[in-house]
């Protein structure tokens, strides 16, 4: 959109008069100043705005939570940069004297490795991607297990069956979380279907509204959306139908219809990395094999519609009546819900949504049955989940 | 049938704010001042109208925060009339530069505002039903009234206007005015209604539909409400037909903006300007042709 480029301009030309304020303060304030010499310096580089209420907000709170617990680190933000465009983000970070930068956008990764071979004193950790360097790590807290579990209830709680998924970018992350989620829906409804909507942006309120009534009225009764806002939670809500948080807690955009959803906790990997760099554990040349690819069990990700609730209470009832059927016996799916919950928080899981056999919606064999998707392939996975209804680019045919 | 119905009401829906905010242009410009400023004013009326609206999570008196976008919206274009009428300087580059205040501004200002939900929303109908009715008042008066003649002839030929005792400068105040009131008011509908609540970047470039859509519709305040409820139609049928048609919805959503090329071309074709007011995007001074 052209809305965003000067939006941003204008925002770096209001941080850097802020910086220049900041700056000015601190030259007046000899204590801080002298606090300020020994810092680890982390800077971070956002997809959407910081207020988005989705994935930026996500890591912005846990860069203030990190910058809280550690009293050695200093953090900087830059906001609303377009993907493809992180490059001279980062240099003008690395001439900040930033010594770690944060990258967070799938969108980033080419831009990052680039920016790891231009600068090799520098640390830099890239989320939601799958190329590292000596002094690149990546990280990901990953939702495809809630996903799962959030199908469970999409398709415990459907009565049209037929539920909706609001998608941003046809990706490889995006195409996991569907496909979970369908997976889902099917084992609590084998006869539901999940209908996608394509945004082709990571941040857009409008196109989301739009993008959810056209699912509502296709006939859809429960709606997800992965869009960085809760427009998709207050559509639902208006509409009456059950819904999901998205990356934060949105319960209170509607405590009537979240009913559960995901919420990150990046800190938990902010932390534990940035701790590592200051005690000298990882360096600019032993990062080729770091990779937090954190689940439910890190603690890093939870399943609930608010922080500490797993499932509005209001609801409960309705999933206590549902039935669904695990391995030939007929269970609640409430307590399928609770069970695979406490399985995926301990140590060794022993359930995983991409456990075989499995088949794309095409019919084509994609994990074998006794096998259970490695991470590599989760994080390059280009087929569909039988059950999701609507056009996904970049399919494969075989 | 059902179908129909739906993608209408949600044309319409979509539409309202385009709507105003076109409404709100075309005075201006048939005044003979372009104001590219729109989405930052719209942003800056979002935030305004929220922040009154949320009243502290107390919640606001809802009519007071429509007055108040609207007032807002109203003062940051004129600063863009202060530059532009009284400076002389370059329209396109004011407008533009008011794009990027609005929006720096309001992200800034409205930090304290993200991330709450606002309970106490108005009904839609009151602003959709609105903006019909004032398109169809301001094209009457624009047509029939000597306001109306006041506003085409300053925007038309300011020099003759001048010569009839017109003072040019202070109708193009007005109608400045009165295009960043709209503007702050289809703001305040996208963070009251539409969403409603406040973030940074709220407005996704619907301002800059409502620019392309004053060219559309030919400066026409009656034209104006078709084509926001078609451009309102294209927006939804992008994602209504995703999956469905086989024409890629990606179509639909460069449509709005091809079709200003296509009626520019066609207007470009026929040896005119379209039906663009004579001095539009001139600042004029006494005295000079």
């Amino acid at each position: 959109m052209k809305a965003s480029t000067p939006s941003k301009k204008s925002l770096t030309l209001a941080l850097a008069l802020g910086a220049g304020v900041a700056a000015v303060a601190s030259t007046l304030n000899p204590a801080q100043a002298q606090t300020g010499s020994a810092k680890l310096k982390a800077c971070f580089v956002y997809v959407g705005p910081r207020g988005d209420i989705g994935w930026t907000y996500a890591h912005d709170q846990a860069r203030q939570a990190a910058e809280k617990a550690l009293p050695w680190l200093e953090t900087k933000y830059v906001e609303s940069v377009q993907e493809g465009q992180a490059l001279p983000a980062i240099d003008r970070l690395v001439a900040d004297k930033c010594q770690v930068i944060f990258t967070t956008s799938f969108g980033y990764m080419d831009d990052t490795l680039a920016a790891a071979k231009k600068y090799p004193n520098v640390i830099f950790a890239h989320a939601a991607g799958y190329k590292r360097a000596p002094n690149m790590a990546t990280y990901m807290a990953d939702f495809y297990q809630i996903y799962y579990l959030n199908g469970l209830v999409a398709g415990a709680l459907t009565k049209s069956g037929k539920v909706g998924f609001v998608g941003t970018f046809p990706i490889p992350e995006l195409k996991r979380h569907l496909s979970a989620f369908a997976l889902g829906v099917k084992a609590a409804n084998p006869k539901a279907v999940v209908d996608v909507k394509w945004l082709n942006s990571w941040f857009d309120p409008a196109k989301t509204r739009e993008a959810s009534e056209a699912l509502l009225s296709q006939g859809d009764d429960v709606l997800s959306s992965a869009e960085d806002s809760a427009t998709g939670v207050q559509t639902a809500a208006a509409r009456k139908v059950p819904t999901f948080s998205h990356y934060n807690s949105m319960y209170k955009f509607s405590p009537d219809y979240v009913v559960a959803g995901h919420i990150a906790h990046w800190d938990k990997i902010y932390i534990d990395f940035l701790t590592k760099v200051h005690s000298g554990t990882y360096t600019a040349k032993n990062l080729a094999n770091v990779d937090y690819w954190s689940l439910m069990n890190t603690g890093a990700v939870e399943s609930g519609a608010d922080a500490g609730v797993a499932v509005n209470p209001k609801w409960v009832p309705q999933l206590k009546a549902a039935k669904m059927t695990v391995a030939g016996k007929t269970v609640s799916v409430y307590d399928r819900l609770m069970a695979l919950t406490a399985d995926m928080k301990s140590p060794k899981p022993t359930f995983d949504p991409f456990m075989g056999p499995i088949k794309d919606r095409n019919g084509i064999v994609r994990v074998p049955a006794g096998k259970v998707a490695s991470v590599a392939e989760l994080n390059s996975m280009g087929w569909i989940a039988p059950g999701v209804v609507g056009a996904v680019a970049d399919e494969p045919k075989k | 049938m059902n179908d129909i119905l739906d993608a209408l009401l949600r044309a319409l829906a979509f539409g309202t704010p385009l709507l105003l905010a076109s409404l709100g242009a075309i005075v201006n410009e048939r005044a003979g001042v372009v104001n590219l400023g729109v989405e930052g004013m719209m942003a800056l009326g979002a935030l305004a109208g929220f922040a009154v609206a949320y009243g502290g999570g107390m919640g606001g008196n809802l009519w007071l925060a429509v007055l108040a976008a609207m007032l807002v919206g109203a003062v940051a274009a004129l600063l863009h009339a202060f530059v532009t009428i009284t400076l002389r300087a370059n329209q396109f580059v004011s407008g533009l530069s008011l794009t990027l205040l609005g929006l720096g501004l309001s992200g800034l200002l409205g930090k304290k505002f993200e991330g709450f939900p606002l309970f106490n929303q108005p009904p839609q109908w009151p602003f959709t039903v609105g903006a019909i009715v004032l398109a169809v008042v301001l094209g009457g008066v624009l047509q029939f009234t000597r306001v109306g003649l006041t506003l085409r002839s300053v925007g038309e030929n300011p020099a003759a206007a001048d010569v009839l005792g017109l003072n040019v400068g202070l109708v193009r105040y007005a109608a400045v005015a009165v295009g960043g009131a709209l503007a702050g008011l289809a703001g305040a509908y996208l963070s009251l209604v539409y969403r409603p609540s406040w973030t940074d970047g709220m407005t996704a470039g619907l301002g800059w539909i409502a620019v392309a859509l004053v060219i559309f519709v030919g400066w026409s305040p009656l034209r104006a409400v078709f084509g926001s409820v078609f451009f309102g139609l294209l927006y939804y049928l992008q994602f209504r037909l995703q999956g469905q048609s086989p024409v890629p919805t990606e179509v639909f959503s460069a449509m709005p903006y091809v079709l200003v090329i296509v009626v520019l071309g066609i207007a470009g074709l026929r040896g005119q300007q379209g039906a663009a007011p004579e001095a539009l995007g001139q600042p004029y001074t006494r005295g000079e042709r």
